[in-house]
């Protein structure tokens, strides 16, 4: 069985392996380069725009927060937009913009609203609503007892879930420049229908891993860094 | 002027159908401190929150005598603090019944400000004003629960077991604070206890619940109130 799979996992069987990195390929790391740094714009201007928007409509989809009559609307406008896939999004993007990054920023905005808005208004109804109520039993009206009495408990669990979104943006905003809405998604296409390619195809890939392993190690520190703030661990 | 700031009149709560008292009458002037005693699950947290307009009398009812600008506020038991906000932040939430939502939304007055970390350093919180109040000891959190509710400034002061976390030292310093602020503005203070020297000691009036006779609760005048 070792054998069959010596066998097969071979630089003529399976050409993106290893990556070459020799003289040619160098000149293509500049261009893969560039178009991660437009990825990560992308994800990270689509992220910060989610999160302002869905810290918004989430209030709307509470149900400790907002009335009957504003919740259910709310919460079906998030379904209508979660129910329509990232690159679907790109897609309408790139027809209403053209083929650039804005496409790009448009279409992460409006997937991202979904996830985020969905579990921002979740955590704020799972978070202990005690400081809240005491606040408001003290005169605080309904905004002053949130900003200061759920807000700083929801907070950590917001900020987990923020990190988690710009990561999976990095990931998103690979793809969508598939069709055309910008980022190193382009690069991956054009290598992937050339067959002589795949060594360049594994190096963008390649790249693709480190930002999102850095990505992963940074969100890892930063939510430390809040755990140890929380529980009074930290130096 | 009325000689109380609250009474109760025939009041009864009945709470998966047992009653914990009925048919309860009190009366509690200003400038006085009263305190509840009786074991545990008695009826005093439901009691104060039937005093806070928290829970619905099942007979009888809760009359409030408070003029405009006075007000009412309670220590909770659980403390209800906000983990993830400082111990500054806090204490400062019992300001914002105060202020309008746009003028606490970015900072606190300065004068509240000035005001909130008063009580903390009163109650010996002074160097951890930043600390998130997770990080704070069950004492520490108790005081900062008692700094937030003085802020408010209330006329009538509801305290469900205010020293239950604190050592001897700092329970006895606590009360004293607590019925000296009440006292000073013409206030007054209805305190759960379970110690009986700290009852002695403190309150003025004792009001003491029976768990075996919903009807057989008792209100005594502490010699101190009536040699005065």
């Amino acid at each position: 069985m070792r054998a069959r799979v010596g066998i097969w996992i071979t630089s003529e069987t399976f050409p993106a392996l290893p990556p070459n990195f020799s003289r040619p390929t160098g000149l293509y790391l500049g261009r893969t380069l560039a178009g991660l740094l437009e990825t990560v714009q992308i994800a990270l201007v689509s992220t910060l725009l989610a999160i302002f928007l869905s810290f918004i409509i989430s209030l709307g989809a509470s149900r400790n927060v907002s009335p009957p009559w504003l919740l259910w609307p709310t919460r079906m406008l998030l379904n209508m937009i979660r129910t329509i896939p990232s690159l679907l999004w790109a897609l309408l993007a790139v027809v209403i913009v053209g083929s650039n990054s804005l496409a790009g920023v448009i279409a992460l905005t409006l997937y991202s609203v979904g996830y985020l808005a969905k579990f921002f208004s979740e955590t704020f109804e799972s978070a202990d609503l005690n400081a809240q109520k005491a606040l408001q039993s003290l005169g605080a009206g309904r905004l002053q007892a949130f900003q200061y009495g759920l807000w700083p408990n929801a907070r950590p669990i917001i900020w987990s879930h923020c990190l988690w979104m710009l990561e999976y943006n990095v990931r998103s905003a690979s793809i969508i420049g598939y069709v055309g809405a910008g980022g190193i998604g382009l690069h991956l296409k054009l290598y992937a229908e050339s067959a002589d390619s795949w060594n360049k195809f594994s190096l963008v890939l390649l790249c693709i891993l480190v930002i999102v392993t850095l990505l992963d190690f940074a969100g890892e520190k930063i939510r430390k860094s809040i755990r140890d703030k929380l529980e009074g661990t930290g130096s | 002027m009325n000689s109380s700031l609250l009474e109760t009149e025939g009041l009864g709560l009945c709470i998966s159908q047992r009653w914990l008292f009925r048919n309860l009458g009190i009366s509690i002037p200003p400038q006085s401190f009263v305190g509840v005693t009786g074991p545990s699950g008695v009826g005093k947290t439901s009691l104060l929150r039937l005093l806070a307009r928290d829970l619905q009398a099942d007979e009888g009812k809760v009359c409030s005598h408070l003029q405009g600008g006075q007000n009412t506020a309670m220590i909770f038991q659980d403390l209800q603090l906000a983990d993830g906000a400082s111990a500054l932040h806090n204490a400062l939430g019992g300001c914002l019944g105060r202020h309008s939502g746009i003028s606490t939304f970015f900072n606190f007055p300065k004068q509240e400000k000035e005001a909130a970390n008063n009580w903390l350093e009163k109650f010996g919180l002074a160097g951890k004003s930043r600390q998130w109040a997770s990080t704070l000891s069950r004492g520490e959190r108790q005081r900062l629960a008692i700094c937030r509710t003085l802020l408010s400034n209330p006329t009538l002061l509801l305290a469900d077991e205010p020293v239950a976390s604190l050592d001897s030292e700092w329970a006895g310093q606590t009360l004293q604070i607590l019925k000296d602020s009440q006292i000073q503005k013409g206030g007054s203070l209805v305190c759960s206890l379970h110690d009986e020297d700290q009852v002695q000691r403190f309150a003025d009036f004792v009001l003491r619940l029976h768990p075996s006779d919903p009807t057989s609760w008792s209100w005594e005048t502490l010699s101190r109130r009536t040699e005065s």
